[in-house]
């Protein structure tokens, strides 16, 4: 049980990063990653929401869903449940965290359309995980994403530095910077089995 | 409504507003599909279904919408077309469904859809709404065709699945794999930005 | 008012999606339950020549197909593997003779591993180094295919697919062995 908990773990932060493999939450990738302290506060909204909407993504799907037979409404009932999660999220940390919402707040509505958090709630039922797993499953795949958008932030510092071809400013570079960095998770590859 | 004006909203999306190009909007089908060009294809089309719709829905119930809770109706409606789209591919497509995998679902977060619904259709009449998301989507579908052929053809030798590279050809296969797609996307990226200088000197 | 309305229109809006949904989904679901039966029963069919009707049995662990030639007598069994692969589940069709001794042929149902590498298991000339293996001892892989000693050539640079795929067939195999020997009893 737990040798299957820490594969899953190993394997969605690194070999089977969400970013640099199935290619989910690209836009937050490309958008807040120009700076270290948005991808902080970026990363650590992402990993927060994740976690808890694999939990709650699951017990709708076990408990309603599937009980009374309508899967066809999978999609619609999860995208509700992270909008829902994350509106009630930004209430509640607004109201007892003022600190915590200064730094996650600007990021928090974004987070509805990473397609991270969709894409790991089906992932969660292709793959068949329990409540658990799940719940792990989600945790280590905001994990892994904030490792890629904190290194990516901290390659992006360093670049500002760097003598970059005009035609390849911008949007350009920051692309052919990911591609390397997805070569190198590639190294990773075969940790798992 | 004379047509000379609905022309310019069509023609906007395949270039001047470049859903992928220019505003790097809805980026992940747009990498990883994009392995053959028979993929970007269905992808693109499945994109454009969806679009089509729920734009027009959403600018048919503009004037009705409380303002609190518009993106959360416009989100209930772009996925009820994406789960029609993924059932009809499921039911009549099954090879493609089976290879598009998770990003047919995915297509209810992508952020090209919920923009136009936002951005367009909730100010603009339904004609007009469908013209600019018609011209959007093709953009789209050119984007992803072109990326799919660049990839399938260095990484499988082929394209659309006819083969055209000889049979001593050795397959890159960096480009199909994930890194590839982020190195294609960013060279085309930047090859579309010089294209756009040198138009605007011309 | 003003959140009754709020509530009103997102009440609507849900009762009409799931409205069209459903009613959709009634339409399709058969075609799509009616897809999934026909490739698998073409997949048998490719490997098992003489087959001309399948009947699927009610195996506890695994599901296992009976092949009938046109005589109506038995000509195979085919059965469903699933495991995990490199990149996540591996589902494959494996066929064997009458008798349970053979392989027949193998087909990949469904496989999410790396397009290039992992996924060449989805070619020919992978999947026909399976035909004629014994089901009676695991199956061994290595740098040469060796019918001899049960054995196939991996593919190079995808060795843990390769793996996955002969870890896959072996564990099914003793599962299915028994039903299919009850079954033939």
């Amino acid at each position: 049980m737990l040798k299957d908990l820490a594969l899953i773990f190993i394997s969605a932060v690194l070999t089977n990063n969400f970013v640099l493999t199935y290619f989910l939450g690209i836009c937050p990738f490309l958008g807040v990653s120009g700076q270290m302290e948005s991808a902080w506060g970026m990363g650590t909204a992402v990993t927060f929401v994740m976690t808890l909407s694999s939990a709650i993504c699951w017990v709708f799907y076990h408990f309603i869903l599937v009980k009374f037979n309508i899967i066809f409404l999978e999609y619609v009932v999860f995208i509700l449940v992270i909008a829902s999660l994350v509106q009630i999220v930004e209430m509640f940390i607004r109201k007892f965290s003022p600190p915590l919402y200064e730094m996650l707040g600007i990021y928090l509505p974004l987070i509805t359309t990473n397609c991270a958090i969709l894409g790991m709630a089906l992932f969660m039922v292709t793959k068949k995980y329990g409540f658990i797993e799940s719940v792990v499953f989600g945790f280590s795949a905001g994990l892994g994403f904030s490792l890629v958008l904190i290194i990516m932030a901290g390659i992006r510092e360093e670049l500002k530095y760097a003598d970059v071809p005009k035609n390849f400013q911008g949007a350009g570079i920051t692309l052919i910077t990911a591609g390397i960095l997805a070569l190198i998770f590639m190294g990773f590859s075969g940790i798992t089995s | 409504m004379s047509k000379t004006k609905l022309l310019p909203i069509f023609k906007k999306g395949l270039w001047e507003n470049h859903p992928t190009f220019r505003q790097l909007l809805g980026m992940c089908p747009t990498l990883a599909v994009t392995t053959s060009a028979l993929n970007g294809l269905s992808m693109g089309l499945a994109v454009m279904f969806v679009l089509v719709f729920s734009t027009f829905i959403v600018s048919l119930i503009r004037r009705l919408v409380p303002a609190q809770v518009r993106i959360a109706v416009y989100t209930i409606i772009i996925a009820t077309f994406v789960t029609i789209a993924d059932i009809f591919l499921k039911a009549n497509f099954p090879q493609v469904s089976k290879d598009l995998g998770p990003y047919v679902p995915l297509i209810v977060v992508n952020c090209i859809i919920l923009g136009r619904c936002e951005a367009f259709a909730s100010k603009n009449t339904p004609l007009k709404s469908v013209i600019d998301a018609l011209g959007i989507s093709s953009g789209f579908l050119w984007g992803l065709m072109l990326l799919g052929s660049i990839r399938e053809f260095f990484g499988s030798g082929s394209i659309f699945g006819i083969t055209l590279l000889a049979k001593g050809f050795k397959p890159l296969i960096v480009m199909i794999l994930p890194a590839g797609a982020f190195l294609v996307l960013g060279f085309l990226v930047s090859l579309i930005n010089f294209i756009e200088k040198r138009m605007k000197k011309c | 008012m003003r959140t009754l309305k709020i509530i009103l229109t997102l009440a609507l809006t849900c009762i009409f999606s799931a409205g069209v949904l459903s009613l959709s989904d009634k339409l399709a679901e058969h075609k799509i339950k009616e897809n999934q039966k026909k490739a698998i029963n073409q997949a048998i069919f490719k490997m098992i020549k003489q087959a001309a009707k399948i009947q699927a049995l009610a195996g506890k662990k695994i599901q296992i197909y009976k092949a009938f030639d046109k005589n109506g007598h038995t000509a195979g069994f085919a059965f469903i593997a699933e495991g995990s692969g490199y990149q996540g589940k591996i589902s494959i069709l494996c066929a064997t003779d009458v008798s349970f001794r053979k392989l027949l042929g193998i087909e990949i149902i469904e496989s999410m591993e790396t397009p290039g590498l992992g996924a060449r298991i989805s070619e020919d000339w992978f999947k026909q180094q399976f035909r004629g293996l014994s089901v009676l001892k695991p199956i061994t892989y290595g740098k040469k295919a060796d019918l001899n000693n049960n054995q196939i050539q991996a593919i190079t640079g995808a060795t843990i697919s390769s793996r996955s795929v002969v870890r896959i067939i072996n564990n099914a195999m003793k599962k299915a062995e028994k039903t299919a020997k009850n079954e033939q009893n």
